[in-house]
């Protein structure tokens, strides 16, 4: 392994950040390597989606640094964030539901032409909305379909699919299987390890540890917004990883 | 069949088009030769361009999750600034362009409101429907503002009569707005940007879409349009009635809501609010040739709006299944 391979990713150090006199976390430090899938674990509250809010610059933390890519940065919009390939998938968030699926596949970053007209090029739309997703294995009657006729884990693969479309480099998953009967939550994990082979890094967000315990290398466990540990795959069993959410305290 | 029925009831303005359909036919058979006339034909779509242009301006904002109860106060406040501006000396067209402004300014103070503090915009909208109206009548005092000034014809171009017939400029100013609206709608970024916004305000966040700025431009057009629309009704008369506009806002909104347009944002047609605004000029001639008294004229509109407004909920069933 190079140098360059073994420095993460993503780096948060010392991150603070308080909602008036809440302080929904408290000095925690978050890492993700290069082609890693980390579970970001912890109950209801515990600061999950604050830390990954302040990393796409939803929200800006009160104290620390973030790095990303070798880089200190500090992201004022999710569009920033995006551009430098960051995409997340929040869970019900990841798609609009009454808009077409390529439509919704270009939401943000839509091809046009006519310069300052900015004229969909929906043809455009269609034709790579139709190929990326035959690649990847979804199969959709028309990419003119509006995304409400779709099933919770054709949805996620989508917006999955979409991250790994336009060159992302980190994909933030927000509970990708909450709500997904069995058959499907086996199809998202599946997505989640193609994505690490096209060589993305994965932070999966979840309370479920018996999924993310499946595809994940690492665990990440926050508990009322400070780092309870970080535990490699083969230091801890999913039972105790559960053990610690439950009862907040580490092994 | 069934499968041609499912694919009707897709039609984003399946409801529009029924309630049209079923308004006209009924009002042919009635009195075939007066309202199948030409006279007839250009005073319906007179009537319906003034509110159709305010209902275009409605439906986008509509789409992008926001509303606006304002606009029959703009409708009266632009005109009457520029007949004072015009009888005070002013050229006409300097005139026009600063009562625009003062349109648009209104609809930027509705959104910086709406957005900033986190109001529902039906509040926002409400309290500037009772303010600008409060203006209206603080400044003529409740009488007519009569436009007076020098260059009749440039106002009266606004609003032109084509020869002898009942068919007016306005016409022309509603079809050329609901092209360009329904193009922007459904062919253009911008348009893709409102129809996420309402769809979705934080998914269209959290995908970069700047959700802030497009309904803050929204406001703004809504009211620029309701501004336009009522200067274009001063081409006509010449005159503004210090309650001008009043209850037009109601029937803006339902001009939009019975062309398909989603009151919570997200989903709609800009097609569907010309057939809902036509519906509703057909409803105020038609009923006075049927020889029904002028008073059921609101009573009809409701019941119309309710029995497009469960077509459009099917319509919507079947796309979010």
């Amino acid at each position: 392994m190079n140098k360059e391979d073994s420095f993460p990713l993503v780096k948060m150090e010392n991150i603070s950040k308080s909602f008036g006199k809440i302080s929904a976390l408290k000095n925690v430090d978050f890492s993700v390597n290069p082609r890693e899938i980390v579970g970001l674990l912890g109950d209801n509250g515990a600061g999950k989606t604050t830390l990954v809010k302040t990393l796409v610059g939803i929200h800006s933390p009160n104290e620390g640094t973030i790095y990303f890519d070798g880089k200190k940065i500090s992201f004022s919009s999710p569009r920033e964030a995006r551009d430098m390939g960051i995409e997340t998938v929040y869970q019900d968030l990841a798609l609009v539901e009454l808009m077409s699926i390529s439509r919704n596949f270009f939401l943000g970053r839509e091809p046009t032409k006519l310069g300052a007209l900015r004229v969909l090029d929906v043809r455009k739309m269609d034709e790579i909305c139709k190929k990326v997703l035959t690649e990847i294995g979804i199969r959709v009657r028309s990419t003119n379909e509006p995304v409400s006729h779709l099933s919770g884990g054709e949805r996620q693969s989508i917006a999955i699919s979409r991250a790994m479309h336009f060159g992302a480099k980190l994909l933030i998953l927000d509970e990708p299987t909450a709500a997904l009967s069995v058959k499907e939550v086996n199809k998202v994990l599946d997505y989640v390890r193609e994505v690490r082979e096209h060589g993305l890094s994965v932070i999966f967000i979840t309370h479920n540890v018996n999924h993310v315990y499946l595809v994940a290398d690492r665990f990440t466990i926050l508990e009322h917004g400070k780092n309870l540990g970080d535990y490699r795959k083969e230091e801890v069993s999913a039972e105790q990883v559960s053990q610690m959410i439950a009862t907040g305290k580490p092994l | 069949m069934k499968k041609l029925l499912g694919q009707l009831f897709v039609i984003k303005e399946f409801g529009a088009i029924i309630g049209f359909s079923a308004v006209f036919v009924a009002f042919a058979i009635i009195n075939p030769r007066a309202f199948l006339s030409g006279q007839n034909l250009g005073g319906m779509l007179t009537m319906a361009a003034q509110l159709g242009i305010m209902a275009i301006g409605i439906s986008f904002l509509m789409i992008s999750g926001e509303f606006d109860l304002s606009v029959g106060s703009v409708y009266a406040l632009s005109p009457m600034f520029m007949a004072l501006m015009v009888n005070g000396g002013l050229h006409p067209i300097p005139a026009f362009c600063i009562a625009l402004a003062i349109a648009a300014f209104i609809g930027a103070c509705n959104g910086v409101i709406t957005l900033q503090m986190g109001i529902p915009s039906f509040i926002t909208t409400l309290g500037m429907m009772m303010l600008v109206r409060g203006v209206i009548l603080a400044v003529t005092g409740g009488f007519p503002v009569l436009y007076k000034g020098h260059a009749f014809e440039l106002i009266s171009a606004l609003n032109l009569r084509f020869g002898d017939t009942n068919f007016r400029a306005s016409t022309v100013w509603f079809l050329v707005l609901v092209i360009i609206f329904a193009v922007v709608l459904t062919r253009t970024r911008y348009g893709n940007w409102v129809l996420a916004t309402g769809g979705n305000r934080q998914t269209a966040q959290a995908l970069g879409i700047n959700w802030w700025r497009t309904k803050f431009t929204n406001f703004i057009l809504c009211s620029l349009l309701a501004g336009f629309s009522g200067m274009v009704n001063m081409g006509r008369f010449l005159t503004v009635e210090a309650d001008l506009g009043e209850g037009m806002e109601l029937e803006a909104i339902a001009a939009a809501v019975i062309g398909g347009n989603l009151l919570t944002g997200g989903y709609g047609s800009i097609i569907g609010t010309l057939i809902g605004a036509g519906l509703i000029g057909m409803m105020r001639s038609g009923l006075v040739l049927a020889g029904a008294p002028v008073y059921w004229y609101r009573a009809f509109i409701g019941g119309i709006l309710v029995a497009a407004v469960i077509i459009n909920v099917r319509v919507q069933k079947a796309v979010v299944r």
